[in-house]
């Protein structure tokens, strides 16, 4: 996720790095269920835009008046938000790109700040690369023409180069500037591309396929058991479904209106027992878990079960954004930390640690697909992966023949472990992210 | 960053589980951002030295923990951690986490830049530069720390016990006890939560919070030590630890059978006391003053007419003037016997919104620092047992804690003596 997002609002979601023309992106719009979606990219991308023109500009933006043509040059009213450090003036105009960098200054080696003067027509992304292997040591999106923004970089010896992608414009890359020494490079990755974000899209879309076989299977068993009054065969079924419903993180927000059908919560202040329109797993648990009969259950049941099974006959249609897979990596366990360690989500099955390492299936999954782009791109992926196992081990420990701890249960010493190994997880899910953001390169 | 920047660990295969963030440490740049720390730093008050009107930011470096003999500050936050790492290897690699974010911190610079490859290494809360502000923390570990897990057992220093329950109290377990106590001690909320906020993202795999109570003291009101929430100034008395005779015999723990490392340690005592303000607002102010020993005006003992004033409690052996069972007098009756008992407080004052019952919830994060917690502490707390102001307070949370000797140098972490 980038911190900066787009000045424009999404109009064209090719234009964003986002699906290409193969392959359109899935509709946007809420999930109708308890899933946030907080990072949702086509949302933020232009949701945030007004953010930008108000605020994230920090410094220069406000200083020239926002994304207008005024030319005025605004480094000069501008106060830098950087202090104390060496500033370099770069110029990164389509036909300027770098400029101010190398010929008049002397590169060196350390924590210094360029200041990014967009002197061109339109909005451009800045990207600090080095152009022998291809990584980007920097960036800053969408830096409106007419403005200054700073972009601090701590710069190990080698050879750089500025790559401006102007709206509209094929990208230009500015002369190499060799910075000498030999101190060692910073951070750095290659970028991600929406075209290398396709093939782990397409064949995570074929997993979601099996996972729906699975699923349809499992809530028509749910449906017979509770249509044939076998209550404890329903509680047992009801939790392999939800399982595997709950294993298909990434792709709720494909779902639409269904995930809401499917895996419902109502709000606090509601009775669970007498709220309009809730239905899905959660309902039907709430029936389960709190002494209703079979036959109060089977409209329920069928509902269910009528919803996974459009929602598998649908899915041969849907396609979900590429953009969205490093997300969604990351977001399935920062809401199963959410809904599923608070017991948010527990209708009476006390069941939300099996959900979570459901969860944690879902997000592994995920990781499996991109782990090719994503090899030499994050040098903490095997200790990432391992970690989701640990943490799934951990959390399977709390399975006794189906029975599982419910969060409440849990020791202070359990307590704190699950939550040291979510914890762990997320701060490594979000270099993932950050790695699969798409970045436009031509 | 560059990886051969000063002091950053490279923690290289840490096996089994990741565990902790990478520690990547900012770019030292104190010069850089000293200006803007100088305008922030603010008048702090002060336990030791009341009268001192700015407290110059104390060095992270040191024989001693930054944060024991300094003034208190503005804000604080005390927090008691479990340790959740898995073995005494990530221990150690807890430790040095630990330091480098305190170093950091506390000495300000600019955050490492990240590029493509993850979310911004800081949270932004105190701008694209981290001022240090006079930032100080001081990290204990509790007796917890030394049982079986991390093979420490024969390391534990000879008083640190887990805290007793003492005849008055009220201990909610759920506020008690933990592995690792932290305080952080800054002139502004932002600067401390900023701190805590850091801490907790970088260590989250191998320590999770237990209790974390924050706390505030407040300006000169109109004059002198800071009030606490009963409208006395509190803090007044308290040894002259300036002085490196007292200190060694009031202050470092080391020597007389404790274990080497623990040399330039203190021990550290946590009590978190709720304070009834609505009763004590309901009693007059003979029986308030009376309770402390002190005028609640002035804060001068009441044979007295300065704050700083000594109490002449010889000339006063019924007790006419300064009650026998003044907070004061059972604290420290000043006499040859009790000398060696007497503790470094510092005190906060915490304010957390409303009770059950509607009224107000405050108290006092009651922090002491002594040689020896056994015939310090504890025994000021058995002297003040039955004392009246009883009836206004609760002792419920807190604990015994020992604060690690100081970190020496930029290659010094916390407890590599301990953990040597
Ligand atoms: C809510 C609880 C408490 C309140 C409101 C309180 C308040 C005060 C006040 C107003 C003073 C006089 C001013 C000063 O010298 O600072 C004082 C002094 C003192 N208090 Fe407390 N205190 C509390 C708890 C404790 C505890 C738990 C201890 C230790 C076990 C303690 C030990 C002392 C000592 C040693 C002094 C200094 C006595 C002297 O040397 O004159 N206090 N306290």
């Amino acid at each position: 996720m980038s911190a900066e997002p787009e000045p424009e609002p999404a109009a064209d979601p090719a234009e964003e790095g986002g699906a290409p023309p193969e392959m359109p992106p899935a509709a946007p719009g809420p999930s109708g269920g308890r899933r946030l979606n907080l990072r949702d990219w086509r949302v933020t991308a232009t949701a945030a835009a007004v953010v930008v023109a108000v605020t994230a500009g920090v410094v220069a933006i406000t200083a020239t008046g926002h994304h207008g043509g005024d030319r005025a040059d605004p480094a000069a009213s501008a106060t830098p938000a950087y202090t104390g450090l060496p500033h370099t003036a770069i110029d990164v105009s389509p036909s300027t790109c770098g400029k101010g960098w190398g010929a008049n200054g002397k590169p060196h080696t350390g924590t210094q700040v360029f200041d990014l003067h967009n002197s061109g027509a339109s909005a451009t992304e800045v990207y600090l690369t080095d152009p022998k292997t291809g990584k980007f040591y920097a960036e800053v999106e969408g830096l409106a023409p007419g403005t200054v923004r700073e972009m601090p970089v701590e710069l190990g010896s080698g050879t750089y180069a500025f790559e401006c992608q102007q709206e509209d414009t094929d990208s230009v890359t500015g002369p190499t500037v060799t910075v000498p020494g030999n101190v060692p490079q910073g951070p750095a990755s290659r970028p991600v591309t929406v075209h290398d974000l396709i093939p782990p899209t397409l064949d995570y879309q074929k997993w979601i396929r099996a996972r729906m076989t699975e699923l349809s299977a499992d809530t028509g068993r749910l449906k017979k058991d509770i249509d044939g009054g076998d209550l404890a065969a329903a509680r047992r079924d009801w939790l392999a479904g939800h399982l595997v419903y709950e294993r298909m993180g990434a792709a709720y927000d494909t779902f639409g209106d269904a995930d809401g059908v499917i895996n419902g919560t109502v709000q606090l202040d509601v009775d669970p027992a007498h709220a309009a329109g809730f239905t899905g797993f959660h309902a039907i648990e709430y029936g389960l878990w709190h002494g209703r009969s079979a036959a109060s259950l089977r409209g329920q049941a069928a509902t269910l079960d009528n919803a996974a099974r459009k929602l598998q006959k649908d899915w041969a249609t849907q396609q979900m954004d590429p953009a969205n897979m490093g997300l969604r990596a990351h977001e399935i366990i920062e809401n199963s930390e959410q809904f599923e360690l608070t017991a948010r989500t527990d209708y009476g099955s006390g069941t939300n640690l099996a959900t979570a390492a459901a969860n944690i299936d879902g997000s592994r999954e995920i990781l499996d697909e991109l782990a090719p782009l994503l090899k030499d791109r994050d040098p903490g992926l095997a200790r990432l992966q391992a970690t989701l196992d640990d943490a799934q081990a951990y959390l399977r420990t709390f399975d006794k023949g189906g029975t599982w701890t419910p969060v409440g249960k849990l020791t202070r010493a359990q307590r704190e472990k699950v939550d040291a190994y979510f914890g762990d997880m997320l701060e490594q899910l979000a270099p993932v992210a950050a790695i699969c953001d798409v970045r436009r390169t031509t | 960053m560059t990886s051969d920047t000063p002091g950053r660990e490279h923690h290289g295969d840490l096996g089994r589980r990741g565990f902790l963030r990478g520690a990547a440490v900012g770019v030292g740049a104190v010069g850089a951002v000293a200006g803007g720390a100088t305008a922030l730093t603010a008048a702090t008050a002060s336990a030791s030295a009341p009268a001192a009107p700015k407290a110059a930011a104390a060095p992270f470096h040191g024989a001693h923990q930054a944060g024991i003999t300094q003034p208190v500050q503005s804000a604080s936050v005390t927090v008691s951690f479990d340790v959740t790492a898995a073995d005494r290897r990530e221990l150690t690699e807890l430790l040095h986490t630990l330091t480098e974010r305190a170093r950091f911190l506390t000495t300000g610079g600019t955050p490492p830049t990240v590029g493509i490859t993850d979310s911004p290494s800081d949270s932004g809360t105190l701008g694209p530069q981290v001022p240090a502000d006079g930032l100080t923390a001081t990290v204990g570990v509790g007796a917890s720390l030394f049982d079986g897990r991390y093979g420490l057992a024969d390391r534990k220093p000879l008083r640190l016990t887990t805290m007793p329950e003492f005849p008055d109290d009220d201990l909610q377990p759920a506020w008690c006890h933990g592995d690792l106590s932290l305080q952080l001690s800054a002139p502004h909320t932002d600067t401390v939560l900023h701190a805590l906020r850091d801490i907790a993202r970088h260590t989250r795999g191998g320590l999770q919070v237990r209790w974390r109570m924050d706390g505030f003291s407040s300006p000169s009101r109109p004059s002198g030590t800071p009030r606490n929430h009963l409208g006395f100034k509190d803090g007044t008395a308290n040894p002259d630890v300036a002085d490196p005779a007292v200190a060694n015999r009031l202050l470092w723990a080391g020597g007389g059978g404790e274990p080497a490392w623990t040399a330039g340690g203190s021990y550290q005592v946590v009590r978190l006391i709720r304070m009834l303000v609505e009763f004590w607002d309901r009693v007059s102010i003979t029986e308030q003053e009376r309770m402390f020993g002190r005028n609640r005006d002035t804060g001068a003992p009441l044979d007295g007419v300065h704050e700083f004033d000594t109490p002449k409690f010889a000339q006063d052996p019924m007790g006419d003037v300064i009650p026998l069972d003044s907070h004061i007098r059972m604290a420290n009756p000043r006499t040859a016997a009790t000398d060696d008992s007497r503790i470094l407080r510092r005190a906060y004052n915490y304010d957390r919104g409303m009770d059950s019952n509607g009224n107000l919830d405050m108290g006092l994060v009651f922090v002491c620092y002594q040689q020896d917690v056994e015939r310090q502490f504890a025994a000021v707390q058995k002297r003040l047992a039955g004392e009246p102001l009883v009836d206004y307070v609760a002792p419920f949370g807190g604990g015994y804690f020992f604060a690690l000797p100081g970190v020496k140098d930029r290659s010094d972490w916390y407890g590599s003596a301990l953990l040597a």
